[in-house]
């Protein structure tokens, strides 16, 4: 049996190169290229529009690429057998249908990838929900939504993960939980690379900053060299993106 | 056997599959009941005008179109569920992206979604019509036959409309595949399986109308219907077949060369 999962010493986990995709005329993605350490919590910071979620739904297998590889663990994300035994990922919420329950949307997620059931009720207290697994989805608020996301993305006790703006809808409370949380995993000598554009919270959780504008990358570095010689991130980040604020 | 199974679950956990149910083991007894009974009626009146174009061991077989409709339910629902967007103020979201990040061989994920069409509308096309033929039969009262009978009676045309619902179903999958939203397959297909028939409409203009997926599976378990000009048995199979082959190798296509 093919295992599902790797655990590498050190090194690049996730390799973007030369990455393009178009959608029809409009080039979302330009030749971008970057790459995300073990060990480290890697921001994608860039404004909205800036070709993030693009870049993340190529590099988990959702969209194909007009050119260029994006790579998890040494091979594209279609090539793993058991996904979520390696990379866990949120976008766009949890993607539960609103007719299923929490519980039941994680238990067919664990179904598919061939992950004990005892993950269900752990992954949902992990992350607050362990009183409203049998609620049904279509009644969660925007947070609670997140909250399952994440639930689904650990499920599979990932060597990697990759959230697309995983803070949208947290409570204040959920935001420090979830800086805390991420900053372990990368501490246990896992892969996290973390989109968003709010710079603070970038600016507190990431060791290491791949910036993108217009679809291509502006710069990157540790978060401490992408704001040298600025006041702060946020200024760094205006500068790096010629000022614009989308 | 583990996207199977992820499927299983997916499929029988949606609302819509209580709708398929219910129409199979509310509606589709109800109106055998209704019909057995009118037919007892008449029979013991000495009418037996009903008969010259059905038999008496067909009581409760028109159960199956029942079963035919609930497999386009399930088969619309089992793609068009990926696609159902949350409420745009929760994120949006949409099941595909799980499912694909999930399974990220797209041809492996249909063939586990056929996988788990095709066993539940198996199960719940020939429980259907059991149950339909039981309860027709027993409102014919003492002019209904046991069940033995009217396995014998029907013979081949019993595993034949288990077929024409499964590849219904599978048509109305891969069709939902290639629109991603559900609602004018479900419509179509269900307003053409039982009330206005495209097919039959045709058939009044040309010949090759036998030809069309539910015109050429008809004869598979149907007797005295209106098409004027039906294929044999065998071929409607075969035809059949070959649309749902059809069908389902446009949509892997198109699933697989497309962005989720």
């Amino acid at each position: 049996m093919h295992s599902g999962t790797v655990r590498p010493q050190a090194g690049d986990m996730i390799e973007v190169s030369h990455l393009v995709k178009r959608h029809g005329q409009k080039v979302a993605v330009r030749g971008v290229s970057f790459t995300a350490r073990a060990g480290r919590v890697t921001g994608f910071l860039g404004p909205n529009g800036a070709g993030k979620s693009s870049t993340l739904r190529i590099l988990l297998g959702l969209d194909s690429a007009d050119s260029g590889t994006a790579l998890i663990g040494g091979k594209p994300y279609r090539a793993w057998r058991n996904p979520l035994r390696t990379v866990g990922s949120l976008l766009e919420g949890s993607g539960a249908h609103p007719s299923r329950t929490a519980r039941g949307h994680l238990s067919w997620v664990a179904a598919s990838n061939g992950i004990s059931r005892t993950r269900v009720p752990e992954v949902l207290d992990l992350v607050g929900l362990g009183d409203i697994g049998r609620k049904r989805v279509g009644g969660f608020s925007l947070g609670m939504n997140q909250r399952l996301g994440l639930a689904t993305a650990l499920l599979g006790e990932p060597e990697v993960l990759v959230l697309d703006e995983p803070v949208n809808g947290l409570d204040p409370h959920g935001i420090r939980w979830l800086r805390e949380f991420l900053r372990s995993f990368a501490a246990d000598g896992r892969t996290v690379l973390l989109s968003s554009h709010l710079m603070t919270e970038l600016a507190s959780t990431a060791d290491d900053l791949v910036v993108i504008n217009n679809g291509s990358i502006v710069h990157s570095g540790t978060t401490a060299e992408v704001s040298e010689g600025h006041a702060s991130l946020e200024d760094a980040f205006f500068a790096l993106t010629g000022g614009e604020d989308r | 056997m583990r996207h199977l199974s992820a499927e299983l679950r997916k499929l029988v956990s949606l609302r819509a599959s209580l709708v398929a149910a219910g129409l199979c083991f509310v509606a589709a007894p109800a109106i055998a009941a209704l019909n057995g009974n009118s037919l007892r009626t008449r029979l013991a009146a000495g009418d037996t005008s009903l008969l010259d174009h059905r038999a008496v061991a067909e009581g409760g077989f028109e159960a199956v179109m029942f079963a035919v409709i609930a497999g386009i339910v399930l088969g619309v629902v089992i793609m068009s569920s990926e696609y159902t967007a949350n409420a745009g103020d929760v994120g949006g979201g949409r099941q595909i992206l799980a499912t694909l990040t999930s399974v990220p061989r797209r041809g492996s994920l249909l063939v586990a979604k056929a996988g788990a069409l095709t066993l539940v509308t198996v199960l719940l096309s020939s429980a259907t019509i059991f149950t339909g033929i039981a309860v027709g039969q027993a409102l014919l009262g003492q002019f209904g036959r046991s069940p033995w009978q009217v396995v014998g009676e029907l013979g081949w045309r019993l595993p034949g409309a288990v077929f024409y619902c499964v590849c219904t179903a599978l048509i109305a999958f891969a069709v939902t595949t290639i629109t991603r939203s559900g609602v004018v397959p479900l419509i179509v297909l269900i307003v053409n399986g039982s009330l206005v028939s495209v097919s039959l409409l045709l058939s009044k203009v040309t010949s090759w109308a036998k030809f069309l997926p539910d015109a050429a599976g008809m004869p598979l378990f149907a007797r005295g219907t209106a098409f004027t000009e039906q294929l044999p048995p065998v071929v409607g199979a075969i035809v059949l077949t070959a649309w749902t082959v059809l069908g389902l190798v446009v949509g892997v296509v198109t699933f697989v060369r497309r962005d989720a």
